[in-house]
């Protein structure tokens, strides 16, 4: 009988612990600054290093020659193609920044709540304007 | 030294020699993207864009691979699974580099 109820204790702990929510529990957590950058930081990452992947293969089929790179410049020359470099210009911008923000955590500063909130907003501010700068200097308008 | 000390490490390193390079690889992507066949080849054969391009997906691919796996160890709890992804991140990190390497010192204007 004894044997029998903590056998249905363990199974019920088992069974709790099964349907528990994994970490970082999105949807219980309201979101912050700091979540956010966290999180944008780790989808900006992947997104560029996929964005990497495609200019490597860009470059490749450099190789085929001129009559076969035309569907691709026609491509990068349509509204889209614009779209992805200026996404692209945010994406690059907003990695750099954060990931300077991170290394100056690595050195010991920025810890504090405040300062930490106000680098964040820096951070994406400071994205978009560094993306208008690069697109502008990489056009060679300044 | 332990091995995640050393790992750390190697993310830190990278990713501060990686900020000047994207600052650098960008700036240029736009520059080029929309031009032409001979002038987005120019830019992949002329020195110091060919090396500069090398060096940045090098690192690029490296800095990757350390911290995707940091996204494998925190999201894939099966053991097995985690290791044959981690496995076919390094593998990824390694041939894409390499082939376009051996790509752009292969072409010419």
């Amino acid at each position: 009988m004894l044997n029998e109820k903590i056998l249905v204790l363990v199974y019920n702990l088992i069974m709790q612990y099964k349907n528990n929510p994994l970490s970082p529990h999105l949807q219980i957590y309201k979101w912050q600054i700091s979540s956010l950058l966290s999180i944008a930081h780790r989808i900006v990452g992947v997104i560029n290093i996929i964005a990497i992947t495609a200019i490597c293969i860009w470059s490749i089929l450099l190789l085929l020659g001129t009559e076969s790179y035309q569907p691709i410049n026609y491509f990068l020359n349509t509204f889209f193609g614009k779209f992805i470099a200026v996404s692209l210009c945010w994406t690059f911008s907003f990695h750099i920044l954060n990931e300077l923000r991170h290394l100056i955590w690595d050195l010991g500063y920025g810890f504090d709540l405040k300062v930490s909130k106000i680098t964040g907003v820096l951070a994406i501010i400071g994205s978009f304007v560094l993306t208008i700068l690069f697109y502008l200097i990489g056009k060679n308008i300044f | 030294m332990h091995s995640s000390t050393k790992k750390w490490l190697f993310t830190k390193i990278s990713s501060l020699i990686l900020l000047p390079l994207m600052v650098w690889f960008i700036i240029n992507f736009v520059s080029i993207y929309d031009e032409n066949h001979s002038e987005v080849a120019l830019f992949f054969t002329q020195q110091p864009s060919k090396i500069m391009f090398s060096i940045f997906i090098v690192f690029a691919f490296f800095f990757s691979a350390l911290t995707i796996s940091e996204i494998f160890e925190d999201y894939i709890q099966d053991e097995k699974t985690k290791n044959v992804a981690n496995k076919l991140l390094n593998i990824f990190a390694i041939t894409i580099p390499l082939i376009t390497i051996l790509g752009i010192f292969n072409l010419t204007v």
